[in-house]
């Protein structure tokens, strides 16, 4: 019972109205500024942080806590009904969730991802509870190696997580990789692609790109397309799935859970990376896979569960290490950090009223949301239902002005522009820019670790091979690469046997890889 | 022809969006600029600007928050923080550089990036100290070199008579942690590879998870890790001890030439009036002395040190000779191999 305690003062340390104040606080602007795109949780917490000076360092970190969890929440809302991601971490609820949307059945897609966000975020606060004390030798054996696999089995899942032609995506992704080169080599010092600008010295940025990508490309390429509504459906009715609906995603739910909680406690790995993953382990399991993309219900309920579950347990490492896994966490690092409290292994023994404090008021937080956004998707839906002509620049302004409180940096808003140009003509010649988008994202990670992993090992690339995680790692990338290629000559062989008549629909798949 | 119509449309709402969030910039810009004499007789004329080059959260960037909330008292007006991060700072001090020098817009310098990333990047990358005036020095941080506790290295006889080679992790190219590092083992006849990481925490990351033997990173950043038992200090590289390490030896006591810390300063664009800086030094050197400002840095370990501006540009400057020659001397390439 011992280990227990401090877990219920924990909860009583929330339970202050003060901090319940703070927690509804956070989710709150989480969930609005998931909403909005091109204001992130790392953004708005790093703007936020003045505010916290003045409370507890207990109060000020279970509200920016609320912040990134919320954003998870509200990103969601954004991708279903508008096809913007709030969040990376929602880009492939895009989608199935738009899918939905666009079928009528919007409530259907944020019910689930509500509860799906829910079963996710609940169940890594559990693992969270379980796990926290005993976590911190696995974390560490992720070293170089094992991230340059991991990157590499990211970037093929890219190409099968998206829905166009086969072909195209690999341009778009390897169009991805070519713009993750941009920027200071970080082993070097030398400069590449910058053209003497010191504003590419560092490479591009994330979020201009995806913000340019999906938000303006989009907005521009849906004002051509006459759509006048910039893609709000008229209803959501039914926020309730039905319990079909539930029966057909619960299994979605809870391997997106559990695959997000493992996820999101890797350093580097986080939301974005284990949506990913959800979504592709959804489709490779189901039956028809050729549903998803096309309104299938997993389709939302796996990344949704997933990037929860990944945003809460990613502050495993950073509770338990002091290591924080992503932006966000980094930035609520130095929040901790001002209010004179460093994480680290001895946090939990040292501090526990702020480290149990801290984990069990996202419980309470994950309540509070499920409350809260089922109701609000009316309020939210009404917001996004005002004509395009007034949504559409607005939607602009807004992503500009969020782009430019990052970094202060004008040179991001013509970014933004630049790749809104650049999505608008992607979209109009049937690329898909999602491979763009996350082969960008991992391209940097690959690059880096494969390089630092090379020193490391003198030169010697069998070393990872021989390091038993980036092994296994580089087994199951073997096996995603070939196991639908035996499989479909396996079927191809026995259908063959069966009748000789060839079937169209296998036809097409060929042509199209 | 319906489809052209549209698009133009769209175009002009886009533009005028943007053409809001711009105006919406520049008046930013003007609330700060304007009615600032050229003499300085009315400054401050509104709240004074500090800019820092780097990430929100860093060891930089609470350094000057917590100065900048600690001076808004004594200047009578408010110093809100921006940040503008990009190229280890120097895209924000050229920025600062070229502004109207009013004493409206200063920026936090990083001693690194005039002595140190100069040895690393292209020549037109580079900062100098003559484009701007430093009003004070404000700290001067130490990097330690730290190992794995499990790996038993405990002093420098215990590397250089390992007889092995080691990979050693660097907060990435162009910082003191890379030529501090590279230096002392040059002068130690180590053999080493440096395995640069984007910043000090997954440079410890790896550290603590044995992907490296050893690492050089901020002190502060390091001590929790030293007091939990999990990496023990071998040297600072300081030239003096730390007063948060006094039982760590200095790499100079252990008979290296290579004094490297993290020395910061604030700084305004060049031909700003004598008596704004004056005003301005005042201000600061009232928030060094304040019981906060005090307790912000023995709480994370900074330590503040704070210099006449005159003095640290000459200290800088020979720093920057001296990492210039030594490298020559040991044939030292922070570049690496090209």
């Amino acid at each position: 019972m011992e280990f227990f305690e401090p877990v219920i003062n924990g909860f009583g340390v929330v339970l202050e109205p003060m901090n319940l104040l703070y927690c509804l606080l956070g989710v709150m602007i989480g969930m609005l500024i998931g909403v909005l795109p091109g204001l992130g949780p790392a953004a708005t917490i790093a703007i936020l942080l003045p505010l916290t000076y003045g409370v507890e360092p207990v109060t000020a970190i279970i509200m920016l806590a609320g912040i990134f969890y919320g954003a998870q929440y509200g990103g969601t809302i954004t991708s279903v009904l508008l096809r913007l991601p709030g969040e990376a971490s929602a880009v492939v609820t895009v989608f199935d969730g738009y899918a939905l949307a666009k079928q009528g059945k919007a409530g259907t897609a944020l019910g689930i991802a509500a509860i799906g966000s829910f079963i996710g975020g609940t169940v890594s606060i559990i693992g969270l509870t379980l796990l926290a004390p005993i976590v911190a030798g696995f974390a560490l054996d992720f070293g170089p190696p094992e991230y340059t696999a991991l990157a590499l089995l990211g970037i093929l899942l890219v190409a099968t997580v998206s829905n166009g032609g086969k072909l195209k995506s690999v341009i778009a992704a390897g169009l991805g990789l070519l713009l993750a080169t941009v920027g200071r080599d970080g082993f070097t010092g030398e400069s590449r692609f910058t053209f003497g600008s010191l504003s590419l010295a560092d490479g591009l940025d994330f979020v201009p790109i995806a913000m340019g990508i999906f938000g303006l490309g989009e907005i521009l390429y849906n004002l051509e397309q006459r759509h006048n509504k910039v893609q709000a459906p008229a209803k959501v009715a039914n926020v309730w799935p039905s319990r079909q609906d539930l029966k057909q995603s619960s299994g979605a739910i809870g391997r997106g859970s559990v695959l997000g909680f493992f996820l999101g406690i890797l350093p580097g790995g986080g939301a974005t990376l284990s949506s990913l993953a959800a979504y592709a382990m959804e489709k490779k399991r189901a039956k028809n896979p050729e549903r998803f993309g096309r309104g299938a219900v997993e389709g939302v309920a796996a990344p949704e569960s997933a990037n929860n579950a990944a945003a809460t347990s990613s502050f495993i490492p950073l509770l338990t290490l002091g290591i924080p896994a992503n932006a966000t966490m980094a930035i609520i690092f130095g929040a901790l950090l001002i209010q004179g409290v460093t994480p680290g292994p001895q946090l939990v023994a040292n501090d526990p009223e702020l480290f149990w404090g801290v984990v069990n008021s996202m419980y309470i937080g994950n309540i509070l949301l499920l409350i809260m956004s089922i109701p609000l998707v009316g309020i939210f839906v009404k917001i996004l239902r005002v004509r395009a002509a007034i949504l559409a620049p607005i939607t602009v302004l807004i992503t500009l002005i969020g782009v430019y409180t990052i970094r202060n940096s004008v040179f991001d808003i013509w970014l933004v522009i630049f790749f809104g140009v650049i999505g608008y003509l992607m979209k109009k010649f049937g690329f898909e820019p999602g491979p763009l988008v996350l082969a960008f994202v991992l391209g940097a990670l690959l690059e880096e670790n494969l390089r630092r992993s090379l020193l490391v090992f003198g030169g010697d690339a069998a070393g990872f091979v021989s390091r038993p995680i980036s092994g296994v790692l580089l087994l199951v990338f073997l096996m995603v690469i070939f196991l639908p290629l035996i499989q479909s000559l396996f079927k191809k062989a026995h259908a063959k046997k069966a009748t000789n008549t060839d079937d169209p629909s296998r036809k097409n798949e060929k042509e199209s890889v | 022809m319906f489809a052209s119509k549209l698009t133009r449309r769209g175009a002009v709402s886009a533009s005028a969006g943007l053409a809001l969030a711009l105006s919406m910039t520049a008046c930013g810009g003007n609330v700060a600029d304007s009615g600032a004499a050229a003499d300085g007789s009315e400054f401050p004329s509104g709240p004074v600007t500090l800019t820092i080059g780097q990430d929100p959260g860093g060891s930089t960037d609470r350094i000057g928050r917590a100065l900048a909330e600690n001076a808004a008292d004594p200047l009578g007006v408010a110093i809100p923080v921006v940040n503008k991060p990009g190229a280890n700072g120097a895209l924000a001090t050229k920025e600062v550089a070229g502004m109207e020098p009013d004493g409206q817009n200063l920026i936090l310098l990083n001693a690194s990036l005039i002595t140190i990333t100069p040895l690393a990047v292209s020549e037109e990358e580079a900062v100098s100290l003559d484009d701007v005036e430093v009003i004070t020095g404000i700290s001067q941080d130490d990097y330690v070199l730290v190992a794995n506790a499990d790996s038993g290295l405990k002093t420098m006889e215990d590397i250089t008579s390992a007889d092995k080679k080691f990979n050693f992790a660097t907060t990435g190219v162009g910082t003191g942690s890379q030529l501090a590092q590279a230096l002392l083992f040059k002068q130690a006849e180590v053999e080493g590879t440096d395995v640069p990481f984007d910043g000090g925490s997954p440079a410890m990351t790896a550290l603590l998870g044995n992907q490296v033997d050893l690492a050089t990173i901020q002190l502060g950043e390091a001590m929790p890790q030293i007091e939990a038992g999990k990496l023990t200090p071998i040297v600072t590289f300081s030239e003096e001890r730390n007063q948060y390490l006094p039982d760590t030896p200095t790499a100079v006591e252990a008979g290296y030439d290579v004094p490297v810390s993290q020395y910061r300063a604030v700084a305004a664009p060049k031909g700003t009036p004598e008596p704004v800086l004056a005003e301005l030094k005042e201000a600061f050197t009232a928030a060094f002395e304040s019981e906060k400002y005090k307790e912000f840095n023995e709480q994370n370990l900074f330590t503040p040190t704070q210099i006449d501006g005159e003095q640290l540009a000459a200290d800088w400057k020979g720093y920057a000779e001296k990492y210039k020659a030594l490298t020559e001397e040991y044939g030292v390439d922070l570049g690496g191999e090209k």
